[in-house]
């Protein structure tokens, strides 16, 4: 085949395909011998493990939040916005987190109506979800809440912790934006961060864009991660 | 699917053995007892032949061969699977194909890598349930029942069902299927009061091209693409309008950057090089019809159409071998269809023309014109047309006309069919003749139809009966007549009392105007009229 013939973008989209049923089978197999080694009562093995399917949940996250940019600056990404059931969004991203929550005994609560229906892409804003999850598993003591309502022609997803919240220069700085360098010392490159908030400013209606912001305070004074779409 | 899932049926379809592993190991913890793996399309295909699967489970990419969609769409085509089989595509990055309205054929769901069992079985579960509550209305849609099917939608959605905007979007379908345009526009403009919602917007296009408005359609599928990009829906329309606008060059344009994100269409690949043909542009049209042949070989977008047309733009390229050859792959792709064995004689006919053997080219004409009288008008109107164009190649002017005309008749009402008609003449420098042999035509058929009328009027029902049977076996597609003697038939029972022959004459007349025409708007009406008359309700 001729150089030219290969497309880099078919290039990146199989290789990253590779990379996802690896992690997919890796992450697979290490649930297994987590729970394994639960049930001979090994729990240091199986805190350990928690933590190696954490990184690897974070990687693929990371997969496809660069795939995902990496389409949006070519404009190639297939944009989708339809009416999908919030809770039934929520509940599939907490459902690819349950593992390693379960580990780290942190207990999840979620709070939307059933039929609360918005019009989304949906495997972008359950990419949002997975990343905010991430952190705030990272962040938390032991508490996270889910909590998603419309207002005033907006929807409103919040992500919140009880941890010790974020900390007063990201709040300043409005880390959302600001934070573009790699800090080596919490390993945060800003990359959730910044795919967050280009796929809210994606969802639009009318006039209104969707924003991404953090604060400290909701229901448990932690850290909170919040959207709105339009 | 009526069963829970625990007593499914499931097939695995990967070309990787440890995801094939993985999953089989997922749905086994679910309690699912009958699950059966294959890791390519051949032995995907040949286990879809022998076991019936209420959920397949099918990753996209398989490597060389066939793709996911492709094994959906050969296993929808062959019937291994019915409405109720869930079929969901796992991938590991979102594609252009899976955005809704870019493919005809398209699974339940998709599902994005990676995979944990709680979220399949979550999915299936969701998918289940959805399956249970659209089984009526997918019923009614199998058995072309629209009007049911639009009556199931609206039970739904006053029982407030979940997903309600799908069933508005399956509803507003059908309403564009029956031709109910004004609810269709009512609809539309609810849903786009809240959001510009893609489908809804394109669908509103669709009612501005369907009302012949052009230009108005062409700007709302531009304002669909200019939000959503992807949504191939709207770029089809916006071609197809830019067609009708006479832009071809602009149409042809729209569909290269829409093959380029979605590639694998087989009704969009042939339309570009249709497109790209009456422009002249042989390469890119030669490329498009010969992805076509690639693309539909199992599928029902397989068409000899595609072979002529390829033929064509080999003939053009001074390539009569490559041409030749391409009709010969078309007679053995389509044994035994004489439809198709016609137009690739006709085909062939015009290839030897060119090259000046024009002995061969008559005795192709001629066998073709032969395939042509054995199905006694009930060829479609393209068709038609292409055979005409091949008749005015090689001179037989007369022959050409005689055809044409026959397609009128066959679609008075239809100003489609009359300007393509007429497009055909005015490429032949005879735009004066064509317009009169247009005009000549319709009057023809309207002076029977008003003749029928009037002795219905007069109360001479069998004598009217007599005239417009007579006129619908010259005109077997003509739905308007067909359509007056129907109701004609439907009135004199009415009057004289059920007849079984009658009644047996009515229902195959409207099996026929579905056949030519589900939009037709009469045929609600006459269908229930029929069966309050045979005693069926």
């Amino acid at each position: 085949m001729a150089q030219e013939d290969i497309s880099f973008t078919d290039l990146i989209a199989s290789a990253i395909h590779d990379m996802k049923n690896s992690l997919n089978l890796q992450v697979s197999s290490l649930e297994k011998m987590a729970v394994q080694c639960r049930q001979r009562g090994d729990a240091s093995a199986s805190e350990s493990l928690g933590l190696i399917i954490y990184q690897a949940n974070r990687m693929n996250s990371n997969l496809i939040q660069l795939l995902s940019l990496y389409k949006f600056g070519k404009s190639i990404y297939p944009m989708d916005v339809a009416e999908h059931s919030v809770s039934e969004v929520i509940e599939e991203a907490l459902l690819q987190n349950q593992s390693v929550m379960d580990f780290k005994g942190i207990s999840i609560t979620v709070d939307c109506a059933e039929n609360c229906y918005w019009s989304i892409d949906r495997d972008l804003v359950t990419g949002i979800l997975i990343n905010a999850l991430n952190n705030a598993y990272h962040y938390t003591s032991d508490k996270i809440r889910v909590a998603a309502k419309i207002d005033k022609g907006f929807l409103e997803m919040r992500v919140e912790d009880n941890g010790k919240g974020y900390p007063q220069s990201l709040l300043l700085n409005d880390g959302v934006s600001a934070n573009k360098g790699v800090n080596f010392a919490s390993g945060s490159t800003g990359l959730g961060f910044y795919f967050s908030s280009r796929v809210a400013s994606m969802h639009k209606n009318g006039n209104n864009q969707g924003s991404l912001s953090i604060e400290n305070g909701g229901a448990y004074g932690g850290g909170c991660f919040v959207v709105r779409l339009p | 699917m009526t069963v829970p899932l625990q007593q499914a049926n499931i097939l695995i379809i990967d070309d990787f053995q440890g995801m094939r592993t993985m999953l089989r190991e997922f749905v086994k913890s679910m309690g699912v007892t009958k699950v059966d793996t294959a890791g390519n399309g051949k032995d995907a295909m040949n286990q879809l032949r022998m076991t019936k699967y209420d959920i397949v489970i099918c990753d996209y990419n398989l490597g060389p061969g066939q793709n996911g969609q492709q094994i959906l769409e050969e296993a929808k085509l062959r019937k291994y699977i019915g409405v109720s089989t869930i079929w969901v595509m796992v991938t590991a990055e979102k594609t252009p194909e899976m955005v809704m309205g870019a493919a005809e054929i398209k699974p339940d769901d998709y599902l994005l890598k990676p995979i944990n069992q709680g979220l399949l079985e979550s999915r299936l579960e969701k998918l289940i349930a959805r399956k249970l509550s659209l089984n009526g209305i997918e019923t009614a849609i199998k058995a072309r029942n629209y009007p049911a099917a639009i009556a199931q939608c609206d039970q739904q959605l006053e029982a407030q069902a979940l997903h309600p905007q799908e069933i508005l979007r399956i509803k507003s379908d059908l309403l564009l299927t029956i031709g109910d345009y004004e609810t269709a526009k009512a609809l539309f403009d609810s849903v786009l009061a809240a959001r510009s919602v893609p489908w809804a917007k394109t669908g509103l296009g669709k009612l501005h091209f369907h009302a012949g408005e052009y230009a108005r359609a062409k700007e709302i599928f531009q304002e669909v693409l200019a939000e959503n990009s992807m949504y191939m829906d709207s770029s089809d329309w916006l071609a197809k309008s830019l067609d009708a606008l006479g832009d071809t060059e602009q149409a042809q344009q729209v569909l290269l950057d829409a093959v380029k994100l979605s590639p694998n269409s087989p009704t969009r690949q042939k339309t570009l090089g249709e497109t790209a043909y009456k422009n002249g542009a042989l390469d890119v049209a030669q490329a498009a019809f010969e992805k076509t042949i690639k693309i539909s070989e199992f599928s029902s977008h397989k068409n000899p159409a595609v072979y002529a047309g390829l033929a064509k733009v080999f003939s053009d390229k001074d390539s009569p071998e490559e041409a030749l050859k391409i009709l010969e792959q078309s007679k053995s792709a389509f044994k035994g269809n004489p439809e198709a064995a016609m137009q690739t004689a006709a085909a062939e006919s015009l290839v030897y023309h060119k090259i000046g053997q024009s002995e061969k080219a008559e005795a192709a004409m001629a066998n073709a014109e032969r395939l042509m009288d054995e199905l006694s008008g009930k060829v479609n109107a393209d068709v038609a047309m292409e055979m005409a164009k091949s008749l005015f190649k090689l001179g037989k002017k007369d022959k050409a006309c005689g055809l044409l005309r026959n397609v009128i008749k066959n679609n008075h009402e239809n100003a489609g069919i009359s300007s393509q008609i007429q497009a055909v003449f005015e490429s032949e420098q005879l735009g004066a003749e064509g317009l009169a042999l247009v005009n000549e035509s319709r009057q023809e058929v309207v002076n029977i139809n008003n003749q029928g009328v009037m002795l219905a009027k007069e109360g001479n029902l069998l004598e009217a009966a007599t005239l417009l049977r007579k006129a619908v076996e010259n005109l077997p597609n003509n739905e308007v007549i067909i359509m007056n003697l129907c109701g004609l038939l439907i009135g004199l029972m009415s009057k004289e009392g059920k007849n079984e022959a009658m009644v047996l004459e009515a229902k195959q007349l409207l099996d026929r105007v579905q056949d030519l025409n589900p939009a037709n708007k009469k045929h609600h009406e006459y269908a229930n009229a029929l069966a309050r008359i045979a005693g069926d309700k």
